[in-house]
Order: structure tokens, then C-alpha cells, then sequence
């Protein structure tokens, strides 16, 4: 290849970059961690945490986020300027192994199963809502999970039980793929 | 020719910028809050293009994989980039001074190993002059490794030329992911060091970090006692700034480096000297439905002065793009190409030399690759580069390779590919004495490198299968099948000439596992091995004498790690790995073990101590190589 041919097949992937037309609406395509950090938000809406969770009246909805930081960046975008229930939002990037007291939503993201078990069993009980996009999910003990069906996002939900000190509106389960319930 | 090509490499970095920033402020946020403002229901009825499939795709990828996360060197109290690699059961690591390793993927470990192909953070870091890493000179603040994926067998369909027996991606974590700082301190019998990093953000989206560090590792000495004086210290400081997302926005990095180290020579007792600096920009952009393209491009600067042997002052200017188009149908397209110069000047001495003494090199590739869904758990990926070189022209880079998944839980893949070990200049411009003779030197045999010396090639054929037996319990297991043609060989010509030639072959079979348990949820075991068994030979028109010179690996190693967290915040590692006896020259087996015992304390202290049981020779002739001494260190890290 000459210097010339180069430079313009360079030149031709920049402006590529910057030219390529851009979606012409937001409900035509977006990427996949875009759509669940906005679902991640909306989820706040349709739970009712046990008033002992927030210190305060105005303390903030603290939603966790293990194994996805593309996830969390989106979030922290999206949640900037929002409220759910009149709270503000709080996104803190946490890292396998670091606490999750405190927390109110806990997304994670695809680590190995074994991890999950052990977030998952660490989180019951916490009034902590977990979601999840990971195959038998449900199964380890999460509350919400992604599937990705056609190219569109969708979620099955277990249905915390009494002792999760936590309750889903049943709004939330007629949007869901399926509704499952608890083996224990 | 220098000024240009650095003056070059500035404007295209210049326009990258410009470009980034132009089109980061342009749209994303914008759409981001459109999301958030539909119903739950509307949500539902999105079209996604699918990035979290490429991070899924480090579990299913049909190759022997073994990742070091961040964590896992945080518990081993690794202190450098190469003892760090040790975690990985599929390298091969032996230390044979205290600055230089002998590291490798399925066979030919020596201190120039050169089928390995080392990246930091998207930058190749392997030295043109011999295909192989100076380790002392490319390292990384470790606190701030995200993971290293260290992919043992061929990664050319991919990553090109040089990817014979193995890949070893560094990947530092992005700066919004390292806020706040830490300053550390440590010493010990062996080495002491101490660093410093700080993290912030800037204007709507970007952030920051920069860091610098500086150690001294002090003298190792042989096995009758003596001294062997090779002790050195090095400093480094570097940065991170990211704007935007890791899917749409740019990075800014680069790094600086200054090393001294101790040199016993018969001619001349001067340290040998080694820096360089390196700057490198990355643009990401989801371009939505035309899928995701990266553009990076870098300035890499290295130059070592070994007095009395050499020096060499080497400049590489690289640019690349990929671009990764979204599912059409059953087939997931992705393509890209890539340019790389460099310059390379070597000042000779009587001892050897490099002629000519300056070289442009220069290598450009493309490479295509298409992930093809046969049925719905079982993938073909076809994919091939061509790169070509300066000294062999194009080579084509193909493999394919195929993965079934009957369950989530299982995978069994199996590949083919064709991988080639691209000259270096040690193979074609190398003299030894250095040319014309002088009186100093005038009827040794010399070694000169061939000047008909072409790419050396290996077939590998690879199954493997990886599995969770339980949710506690996963492991890996891979077996290969090297077949090797034209490597490198030492032929003579005359009584007093040597050339190197392609005139050695070969095969190398092999297998690799690995696996963890989480035996209770505050204690984690690890485990690794992998056994190899290489036949090498001289093909019938060669003279060389002495093919298992070619590399020197043990039969088999293991590897046990056990991670334990105890009451009081305390956290309890020990690590013990066997490594067989190697050949030649004979280096007899050995155990080493380290453990290292950490409390966290109050305000963001963290105290720990680690223990080094060694006292080995692990590559070298064994009567004169440095032993790697038994010792410990205190370190102290102040999170702020």
C-alpha cells in the first residue's frame, strides 16, 4: 500500500465514524445495556422497601452495580436529575466482595456462577432487590432477570417472599416474560 | 526521518482528538434520558444491539483462556507485571536474574522467547530486535490492573503475527473505576518500592488518574555465594483520562519510565541503562445499527544502552480500527486493519552488531472474522489476518474454530489455525563478532543472522472443554497439537561461521487445566497444571547439533493457591507451585511456596507480609545462573 492509499483509507474510516447517520428514533435501536439501566430506574417505581431502609425521608434510593460498569455508567446518566418515589439516586460501582449493606437495588452483572451464588445468598434478607442477567438466576435466589428475546429486553420475576422484607407491585409481574415462584 | 514520523504520529493523534471530542459532545446523553422516560412496557419493545454478548464472550470463547483478575494480584502480593503472571497455570515463568524472565505459552521458555504476544492496554509491548519482552522495561502500576487475560495458543486470526503459542492482554481498569488514591510503601529482604496514585473526574463526563511509582530490587546471587551483581531500580509515572462510556467515548494514556541496572562486564563496568514513554488514544463508538468501531493509535519510545554490547533507540508509530457489525441473520461480521513503523537505531560495538544499523520496519494488516450460529448453542468462527512484514512480505493468518454449548454450564470447543513467527532482526541483521573483524576479534567463529532466515510456521490443532460442576465449583481443560516447520536453527558454514537458518522441526503436544472451588463462602482454592511434550529435530539437510537449545521447559508444572478470609478483617493466602526439571541446561525441579498474611485496618489502612520460600535456580546453568533467594517484605497502603 502507498502512503497515499493509506492515508486515505484512514481518512475514510474517520469521516465513517463521524458521518454514519444516526437513529432517527430513540424506540429504534439502542444498545442492550442502555435498556436495562433504564429499567434498572423504572424497577424502583413498582417496590416498596421497609421504611427501616432509609435513614431519612429524603434519603437516596442506593442502587449497586457488580460485574457491568458499561451498565453503570449509562445508570449514573440516566438517574442524574431523576427521583424514584421521590428519592434521589445514588449508582455506586462495587467490585465482588466489597459490602452491600446500605443498598437498596443490587444489579449483577455476568460473573461466574459461582460468585452469583454467593452475591445472591449474601444479599437475602437485606430488603435488597436483586437483578440479574444470567441463566437459572432465579434458581440462586434472584428477584428479577434479564433475557434477551429477539433482540429486545425482557425479565422474569420471582417474587421475593416474607422474609426478603421486600415487596414487587403487581404491575411490575404483568410486564414480566414469566413470573416464577419460589422453590424455598 | 525521526522528526517526521513523530511529527506525523502528533497530527494524527491531534485529529483523533478533535474527532472524539466532536462527536462525544454531539448526541449520547440525549438518547440515554429518552430510555428513561418511556413506560416499563415501551421498554420492552426496544431493538438492543447486544455489547454485553462480547463481554459474555470471555467465558464461552473457543480458546484456552485463564484470566488474573485485578483481585487475584492483590492477594498473591505480586510486586511486577512478570511475577504477576505466574497466577496463570498456562504460562510458563522462570526468573533468571533479578531482572530478567524467561515467560511462555506451550514451550520454547528462554530469556528470548519470541512467540508470545504481550499487550498492555491495546499496545504491544514485544521488541522488534528479537520478537521477545524486556520485562523489566514494560510493566504497570498493578493496583490498577483490571485483568489479564493470558490466552495460551495461537491468537493470529486475531492478533497477528508474533501470536504463536499465546497472547497475554494487560487491561488497567478505566479511570472513572479508580477515584480517589492510595500511596503505598513496602520493603523486604529482596526488593523495596514505594507509589502513589490519584483519581478525579473533569468538566460533564471526563475522568482521571495518574500515578507513579519507583522500586529497588536488589542484588540475587549464584549458587556458591557470590554476588551477581544484577540489582536494579527503576521509576515510573503515567496517566489515564477517559471521556465518556467504555462503548462511546476516547481514552488518553501513556506512561514514562526510567530503569538502571547493575552489569557485570568483562569490558566495561557501567549499569545498563533502559526508558521510553509511550502515549496512546482509543475512540469507541456505537454507531447503533452499524455496530461498534474502534480507533486507536499510540507512540511507543524505548531505548536500553548495555554498554559494551549495544544500544538501541527504537520508535513505533501504530494506528488500528475494528469495527464489529451487528447479527445478520446467523452471522456476526467483524473486520479491521492496522498500520505499524518503526524506526530503529542501534549504536554497535566490537562485540555484536545489528547491520544496518538503522532500520525502518514497517507492517500492515487486515483481518476479517465472521461468528456464524449453526443451531442455537453451537458457533463456527472463521477468521483470518494478513500481515505483512518487512522482511517476508504478507503472511495469511487463518483459524477456525467451533463451539457447542448442550447447556449453560458446558462448553466444548475445538480449533484450527495456522500461525507464523514473523523475522525479527536478530534473525536477519544480527553479527557477532560485529563485521568488519577488528584485531580484538579476528578469527572467532561468529554467528551471523541468515539473511534468507523467512517466518517460522506452526499448525495447531486444540480441543478443550470448560465446565461448572456446581455453582461452586469450575474448571478448564485443553489439549493441543503443535506441528512446527522452518524454526529457527544454527547452521554451520564454515569452521569459523555460524548462520541461523529454518532448518528445525518439530511438534509439541500438551495439555493444560485448571479449575476453582469455593470450598466455604469465606475460602476459595485454585489449582493449575499443564504437562508438554515437544520433539524437536533437525530436518535431514541441517547441521545443527544442539535443537533442544531451542527452548527449555519442564515436563510439567502445577500450581495451588488458597484464599481465606479470617475474622477480624484479616485475609490469609498461600500459594505453592512445582515446576519439573528442565533440560537443557539442566535445571533440576523445585517447590516454591508464598504466603501472605494482610489486616485491614482502621481509616483506610491495610498492612501485609509476605513470605517468599524459594532458593532456586529456575532458568540457566544452574552453577553460575542467580538463585532466587527465600525472603520477605512489609507493606503498608493508605487508601484515601
Amino acid at each position: 500500500m502507498t502512503k497515499l492509499a493509506r492515508a486515505c483509507a484512514f481518512s475514510v474510516v474517520i469521516a465513517a465514524g463521524i458521518l454514519c447517520p444516526r437513529p432517527a428514533q430513540a424506540d429504534a435501536q439502542a444498545d442492550e445495556y442502555r435498556v436495562k439501566a433504564a429499567f434498572l430506574y423504572k424497577f424502583g417505581g413498582y417496590v416498596e422497601w421497609p421504611d427501616r431502609s432509609f435513614a431519612r425521608a429524603d434519603s437516596p434510593v442506593a442502587i449497586g452495580v457488580i460485574g457491568a460498569d458499561a451498565l453503570a455508567d449509562e445508570l449514573a446518566q440516566i438517574v442524574s436529575g431523576r427521583n424514584v418515589n421521590g428519592r434521589p439516586v445514588l449508582v455506586r460501582k462495587l467490585r465482588a466482595g466489597d459490602p452491600i449493606a446500605g443498598l437498596h437495588v443490587l444489579f449483577i452483572g455476568r460473573v461466574d456462577r459461582g460468585r452469583l451464588a454467593e452475591i445472591l445468598a449474601a444479599a437475602k434478607g437485606q430488603a435488597l432487590l436483586t437483578v440479574t442477567e444470567s441463566e437459572e438466576a432465579l434458581e440462586l435466589g434472584s428477584m428479577i432477570n434479564f433475557v434477551v428475546v429477539e433482540n429486545k429486553v425482557r425479565f422474569d420475576v420471582a417474587p421475593p417472599s416474607e422474609s426478603d422484607n421486600l415487596r414487587i407491585s403487581t404491575r411490575l409481574l404483568g410486564v414480566a416474560r414469566k413470573v416464577v415462584s419460589k422453590s424455598s | 526521518m525521526l522528526t517526521s514520523v513523530r511529527g506525523w504520529s502528533a497530527l494524527v493523534l491531534n485529529a483523533l482528538l478533535a474527532a472524539a471530542a466532536a462527536t462525544a459532545l454531539a448526541a449520547e446523553p440525549q438518547q440515554v434520558a429518552d430510555l428513561a422516560d418511556l413506560s416499563i412496557e415501551e421498554l420492552g419493545n426496544i431493538q438492543v444491539t447486544s455489547v454485553s454478548k462480547h463481554a459474555e464472550r470471555l467465558a464461552d470463547a473457543p480458546a484456552s483462556i485463564f484470566v488474573i483478575t485485578g483481585e487475584d494480584i492483590r492477594r498473591s502480593g505480586a510486586t511486577r507485571l512478570a511475577e504477576a503472571l505466574r497466577l496463570a497455570p498456562n504460562l510458563e515463568v522462570a526468573r533468571a536474574s533479578a531482572s530478567s524472565y524467561a515467560i511462555s505459552a506451550r514451550g520454547f521458555n528462554n530469556t528470548i522467547d519470541n512467540k508470545l504476544l504481550v499487550l498492555i492496554d491495546g499496545r504491544t509491548v514485544y521488541t522488534p530486535l528479537f520478537s521477545g519482552v524486556f520485562w523489566d522495561a514494560q510493566d504497570v502500576m498493578l493496583e490498577d490492573v483490571e485483568r489479564i487475560e493470558v490466552i495460551s495458543g495461537p491468537g493470529a486470526a486475531l492478533w497477528g503475527a508474533n501470536a504463536v503459542n499465546g497472547v497475554i492482554n494487560v487491561i488497567t481498569r478505566r479511570s472513572p473505576d479508580t477515584q480517589g488514591g492510595y500511596a503505598y510503601a513496602r520493603s523486604g529482604s529482596l526488593e523495596r518500592g514505594y507509589g502513589a496514585r490519584y483519581g478525579g473526574t473533569f468538566g460533564e463526563s471526563g475522568s482521571y488518574r495518574v500515578y507513579g511509582r519507583s522500586f529497588d530490587i536488589f542484588n540475587t546471587s549464584t549458587a556458591n555465594g557470590a554476588t551477581a551483581s544484577d540489582g536494579w531500580s527503576k521509576g515510573q509515572v503515567g496517566f489515564r483520562t477517559d471521556w465518556g462510556t467504555a462503548a462511546n467515548g476516547f481514552t488518553l494514556q501513556g506512561d514514562a519510565y526510567r530503569g538502571s541496572l547493575d552489569q557485570v562486564n568483562l569490558v566495561v563496568d557501567q549499569n545498563t541503562h533502559s526508558s521510553g514513554n509511550n502515549l496512546l488514544g482509543r475512540w469507541n463508538r456505537d454507531l447503533a445499527e452499524w455496530g461498534q468501531l474502534q480507533i486507536q493509535s499510540y507512540f511507543d519510545h524505548t531505548e536500553r544502552d548495555i554498554p559494551g554490547n549495544f544500544a538501541e533507540h527504537l520508535n513505533i508509530f501504530d494506528i488500528e480500527f475494528q469495527h464489529g457489525l451487528r447479527p445478520i441473520g446467523a452471522h456476526r461480521l467483524s473486520w479491521g486493519g492496522g498500520y505499524r513503523h518503526g524506526d530503529d537505531h542501534v549504536t554497535n560495538s566490537a562485540v555484536l552488531a545489528f547491520l544496518p544499523a538503522d532500520r525502518r520496519l514497517r507492517w500492515s494488516n487486515v483481518f476479517a472474522q465472521d461468528e456464524i450460529a449453526l443451531e442455537h448453542n453451537l458457533r463456527l468462527t472463521l477468521g483470518a489476518k494478513f500481515e505483512s512484514n518487512y522482511y517476508t512480505g504478507t503472511e495469511p493468518l487463518p483459524s477456525a474454530r467451533l463451539a457447542w454449548k448442550p447447556d449453560p454450564q458446558r462448553l466444548v470447543w475445538g480449533a484450527v489455525s495456522r500461525a507464523v513467527r514473523a523475522p525479527s532482526r536478530i534473525d536477519r541483521d544480527l553479527f557477532i563478532p560485529a563485521r568488519p573483524a577488528t584485531a580484538m576479534t579476528p578469527a572467532t567463529p561468529g554467528l551471523d543472522g541468515g539473511p534468507d532466515f523467512v517466518s517460522e510456521v506452526v499448525k495447531v490443532f486444540e480441543v478443550g472443554y470448560r465446565a461448572e460442576a456446581s455453582p461452586q465449583a469450575t474448571y478448564s481443560i485443553s489439549v493441543f497439537h503443535n506441528i512446527y516447520d522452518r524454526l529457527r536453527s544454527v547452521e554451520p558454514v564454515s569452521a569459523t561461521s555460524i548462520v541461523l537458518g529454518n532448518k528445525m522441526e518439530g511438534t509439541g503436544d500438551g495439555l493444560e487445566a485448571w479449575g476453582s472451588y469455593q470450598a466455604a463462602r469465606n475460602w476459595r482454592l485454585s489449582a493449575g497444571a499443564f504437562f508438554l511434550k515437544q520433539r524437536l529435530r533437525p530436518k535431514p539437510d541441517s547441521a545443527d547439533s544442539n535443537v533442544s537449545a531451542a527452548g527449555n521447559d519442564p515436563a510439567h508444572q502445577w500450581l495451588l493457591r488458597s484464599s481465606f478470609d479470617l475474622p477480624d478483617r484479616t485475609e490469609l493466602d498461600i500459594g505453592v507451585r512445582r515446576v519439573g526439571a528442565l533440560p537443557n541446561p539442566g535445571v533440576p525441579a523445585y517447590t516454591a511456596a508464598d504466603i501472605r498474611i494482610a489486616w485491614l485496618l482502621q481509616h483506610g489502612l491495610e498492612l501485609s507480609i509476605v513470605f517468599i520460600d524459594s532458593g532456586h535456580v529456575e532458568s540457566g546453568n544452574p552453577a553460575t545462573a542467580s538463585e532466587m533467594a527465600s525472603g520477605a517484605y512489609a507493606k503498608l497502603k493508605w487508601n484515601f
